[in-house]
């Protein structure tokens, strides 16, 4: 976006200043820079029309205590009422099925964590002809469709009834449905970074395995390591086939169940969950950003380390 | 006294000998370097004395002790690495910390050894500046800044100046050098550099295809290589096709020359007979060619010549005087100076003349 921006902003920086000197050697040039600017502007009002103009209608629908027939122009701004978007916080069910999509979003993450990066770094360090292999693996859960995975399950049914039936199975099956987007990313991390020799001076500086994993592989995985914990998250709180079929009650089986009894706070509760994730998307986008460490400087800690020593030597 | 010896170290990746049998010993206090193309194993050698890989039999000794088995975090060794390896999220005096924070040294005493290396690799005013901020010549100062900040029994440099540009390599050699003599830590060096290995080193260890070829002072490598090999990787050469024709005595297209290195060659037998440019001369008499380049190089001046009778390339570095009157086309004398030539017995067959690239 901010990319983008500056292209934007380029020529008509330039156009100003030249406009009144150039005695219209290249008159040419200015409408041209009208017309590059228009493309991109259409193309980014054209989009975003495409994506707030649902919302809006979303919001208008659940939100407004106006019938579906009569929502045209003149009723556009009676009667709205933030009670639809809350309506669904006083269901019976909801707060457990809440409950039990964010355990499942933060177990699957943590296993999905714990199996990938220990993996795409081994691979990274010691397998490196075998990364082709693995990437190919990763992307069979992305063409092999869901219900696939479902008919598996009921072959396993019969023998695997105690872990079945807790609510938590689901885990190992949302962790293989996330493997597409959440082994890409982490691969991308490690690939951006020359893994092998950060590790070996780690390592070479005293620091074993876990702190060399702990202190240089993580931190410089950072961004990696959010995108793909919220990827799995997003997996996870929207997957409804697995959910479904085994009976689990998790947020999308209630949405499924509550938009029927209650249309208007069923549509609520998902454009709250729309706007929710748009607020944890700008916030990691925040949280990624390279922080200044300016006030821990070093200049500082030096003066404070020189001046306790001389306080302690007389 | 902190010594690095190497004891009949062999090292295998499946079928590839990386090292057949090393035997090196670092003395205390001294830089030697590993030279040699790539694939001779002077980074498998290097790699194992840190620990990245472990020997399949043999010992590697730090100042007595038998480390061959210690996990690379445990040995106490400085490395800098060919490629840039500083630590992407820290600052230069974070890095430089970073081991001293894993072997537990607390605040003020930490920060007055990062300040002390620092000003060692004259960085102080960049601490606070991450490395993608720096250039890569000051990179690899703050990677030896947290090599050397552990106080490490020996320093291990992996080839850390190849990445930089000509001017740079030159400078921090020099710098390298000096921080290495001043702190008195035992080195090893591995360069594919013979230029570098030549002015940087106490001795050199030129190896090729998992051995060692020659270990002497840079002075021996250069002026009495002990094979052929070390004689064509260290400096440039010129090759001859010559037959011994008496005790230490070498004939070249119809010129006698006498060569000390020939002697124990059997008379009557063809030899390659390697000579390095400034042991030629421009002449009265000699074999007679045509100059086909002149390289000015400040002190003497690089002259090619192709020899009229082996249709051959050779160059001569001649001093200032004689190389003023020349241009290219001149024609010219070549005259050689066997007393430091090194002949190679040719086995099979003649090899082909070798157009010696220019140094």
């Amino acid at each position: 976006m901010s990319d983008h921006s500056i292209h934007v902003a380029m020529p008509e920086l330039e156009g100003p200043p030249t406009a009144p000197t150039a005695m219209a050697p290249r008159p040419v040039g200015k409408p041209r820079v009208r017309f590059a600017r228009l493309v991109p502007n259409t193309v980014m009002i054209v989009c975003g029309v495409f994506f707030v103009l649902p919302l809006l209608t979303l919001a208008r629908f659940s939100l407004q205590n106006v019938p579906t027939i009569l929502l045209g122009s003149s009723t556009l701004f009676k009667k709205w009422s933030l009670v639809g978007l809350t309506k669904a916080f006083s269901d019976p069910d909801f707060w457990p099925a809440l409950r039990l999509s964010l355990q499942l979003a933060a177990g699957t993450v943590v296993l999905t964590l714990g199996l990938l990066l220990p993996t795409a770094i081994w691979v990274h360090m010691r397998l490196p002809r075998a990364r082709a292999f693995i990437e190919f693996l990763t992307v069979l859960p992305y063409m092999i469709p869901a219900i696939a995975l479902v008919a598996g399950i009921f072959v396993i049914k019969p023998h695997a009834r105690w872990f079945l039936n807790s609510d938590l199975s689901l885990i190992p099956f949302y962790v293989v449905l996330a493997l597409p987007f959440t082994y890409r990313s982490i691969d991308a991390g490690l690939r951006a970074i020359d893994l092998k020799t950060l590790v070996d001076a780690s390592r070479g500086l005293g620091a074993g395995w876990l702190t060399t994993l702990r202190t240089v592989v993580m931190p410089n995985m950072r961004t990696s390591i959010i995108s793909a914990s919220f990827l799995t998250a997003a997996v996870v709180i929207g997957e409804f086939t697995i959910a479904d079929t085994l009976l689990k009650e998790t947020l999308p089986r209630f949405q499924a169940t509550f938009v029927g009894r209650e249309p208007q706070a069923g549509y609520g509760l998902n454009l709250l969950a729309l706007l929710l994730t748009i607020g944890l998307f700008v916030t990691l986008s925040v949280l990624t950003k390279k922080r200044d460490y300016k006030r821990n400087s070093f200049t500082r800690q030096l003066e404070k380390a020189t001046k306790m020593t001389s306080d302690t030597t007389p | 006294m902190t010594t690095l010896d190497f004891i009949s170290v062999r090292k295998t990746f499946g079928t590839n000998v990386a090292l057949e049998s090393l035997n090196l010993d670092v003395r205390d206090g001294e830089l030697i370097t590993l030279l040699g193309p790539s694939g001779c194993g002077k980074t498998t050698a290097l790699r194992i004395a840190a620990g990245f890989e472990f020997a399949d039999s043999g010992a590697v000794l730090v100042a007595g002790g038998d480390i061959t088995r210690t996990p690379a975090h445990k040995r106490n060794m400085g490395m800098v690495f060919q490629s840039y390896s500083l630590f992407p999220n820290l600052t230069v005096a974070k890095n430089v910390e970073f081991g001293l924070r894993t072997r537990g040294v607390v605040g003020a005493q930490r920060h007055l050894r990062v300040a002390e290396m620092l000003d060692l690799v004259q960085l102080m005013p960049f601490a606070d500046r991450y490395p993608h901020q720096l250039s890569g010549g000051q990179q690899q100062r703050v990677a030896l800044a947290r090599a050397l900040a552990v106080q490490p029994r020996v320093l291990l440099l992996d080839e850390p100046l190849s990445a930089l540009d000509a001017k740079v390599r030159t400078t921090l050699r020099d710098e390298i050098r000096r921080i290495q003599t001043e702190v008195g830590i035992t080195t090893l060096f591995v360069t594919h550099d013979q230029e570098e290995a030549l002015a940087i080193s106490d001795r050199i260890c030129v190896m090729s295809q998992g051995r060692v070829e020659q270990l002497g002072s840079p002075t021996e490598v250069y002026r009495n290589p002990s094979t052929a090999f070390v004689a064509r990787f260290v400096g440039s050469m010129n090759e001859f096709d010559a037959e011994v024709t008496g005790a230490s005595e070498v004939t070249v297209a119809g010129q006698r020359i006498g060569a000390p290195g020939a002697a124990s060659a059997a008379v009557g037998s063809r030899v390659s007979m390697l000579v390095r440019p400034e042991d030629l001369s421009l002449a009265e008499v000699g074999l007679p060619g045509t100059v086909t380049s002149i390289t000015f190089q400040g002190a003497t001046t690089l002259v090619g010549v192709r020899l009229d009778v082996l249709d051959h390339l050779v160059s001569a570095d001649v001093g200032r005087g004689a190389a003023d009157q020349l241009q290219i086309g001149s024609r010219v004398s070549v005259g050689i100076n066997g007393s430091n030539a090194v002949c190679e017995p040719v086995t099979v067959g003649l090899p082909v003349a070798v157009d010696e690239p220019v140094a």
